[in-house]
């Protein structure tokens, strides 16, 4: 249940740590509340330094405190349906940034991520996921 | 579909029941119920807790792998493969089969252990009463009864004829109307 002012983990590699949300993309019906697999728009509230080194290298910085991207939820804190009626819940709120074109940002995710993402559509996350729960 | 056990509880999960719990580190939590999943919120250890196989298994009270007297091979069978088994049709037809056996051989070995079990709780329990039946003997010292009257004397309670009403000065407690 991700909605205005809820604040995610990035767990990608873009250089952002810390994402606040200020706004649920509409999909069909989500009242304005953004679950696993929805598309959010982020500003970056805290964001790895940049050194000029690393700059040069794959894991560079892509964003900076302050930038507004769009991003997905991976995982949430509020339990969530499953398709066999279970539900299932995780430890935080964690989200991937995406560009423009609805692709990562970045181009590795640390940290597992909840396997409802395939049936809604990121299968590229999924499979970069190293572990989908 | 698998047949999952819960967490605190170790009760069987069907598909379509209970919740779970992924933390950080990726280790998922199966509860069966929202009670297991409280106690589990409540950060209970499920070994403390009486009423969770844990507890029965770690106190004793159930047959277990490392049980003393009953090396017990049928709880062996009920366990977590993670190697895919292709389908044959002979092997499940003896598979149901040995299920069948495995059952009842297990229920009369379970069966036997409580037998056991109650009589060595009998034991401790006699030796109980006995001591607290050896303390009250030695703390009271019975007597004589004393002599009293006869029972008829006993039994006989006088009673006074006693009426509510105050008797009126001069006047009748009748109904008549002056």
């Amino acid at each position: 249940m991700i909605g205005l002012k809820g604040t995610l983990n990035c767990i990608d590699n873009s250089g952002a740590l810390l994402v606040e949300c200020v706004n649920v993309l509409k999909n069909k019906v989500n009242n304005g509340w953004g679950s696993v697999g929805d598309e959010i728009v982020v500003v970056v509230q805290k964001a790895r330094p940049v050194s000029a080194a690393a700059q040069a290298s794959v894991s560079a910085v892509k964003v900076r405190r302050g930038d507004v991207r769009r991003a997905v939820i991976v995982r949430t804190r509020k339990p969530v349906r499953r398709a066999d009626g279970s539900y299932i819940r995780f430890d935080d709120n964690a989200a991937v940034l995406l560009n423009n074109k609805k692709e990562m940002l970045g181009t590795r995710i640390g940290g597992m991520v909840s396997a409802d993402l395939r049936l809604k559509g990121w299968g590229k996350i999924v499979s970069l996921a190293p572990r989908t729960v | 579909m698998r047949i999952e056990k819960c967490y605190f509880c170790s009760t069987n999960v069907y598909p379509g029941h209970g919740s779970a719990f992924v933390r950080n580190d990726a280790k998922v939590f199966r509860f069966c119920t929202s009670k297991c999943h409280k106690n589990f919120k409540m950060k209970r250890n499920p070994r403390k807790v009486r009423w969770t196989k844990a507890f029965r298994k770690a106190a004793g009270k159930e047959m277990t792998i490392a049980c003393l007297f009953f090396l017990d091979s049928t709880i062996e069978f009920e366990k977590r493969r993670n190697v895919p088994v292709r389908y044959n049709r002979e092997l499940i037809q003896t598979t149901v089969k040995a299920m069948k056996r495995v059952g009842e051989i297990r229920a009369r070995r379970e069966r036997a252990f409580f037998k056991h079990r109650m009589a060595a709780a009998r034991e401790k329990h006699k030796a109980h009463r006995k001591k607290v039946l050896d303390t009250v003997k030695s703390s009271v010292t019975l007597h004589e009864p004393i002599a009293t009257a006869s029972t008829k004397d006993r039994i006989l309670v006088p009673v006074k004829a006693k009426s509510a009403l105050i008797q009126g000065e001069g006047r009748s407690m009748g109904m008549d109307i002056d």
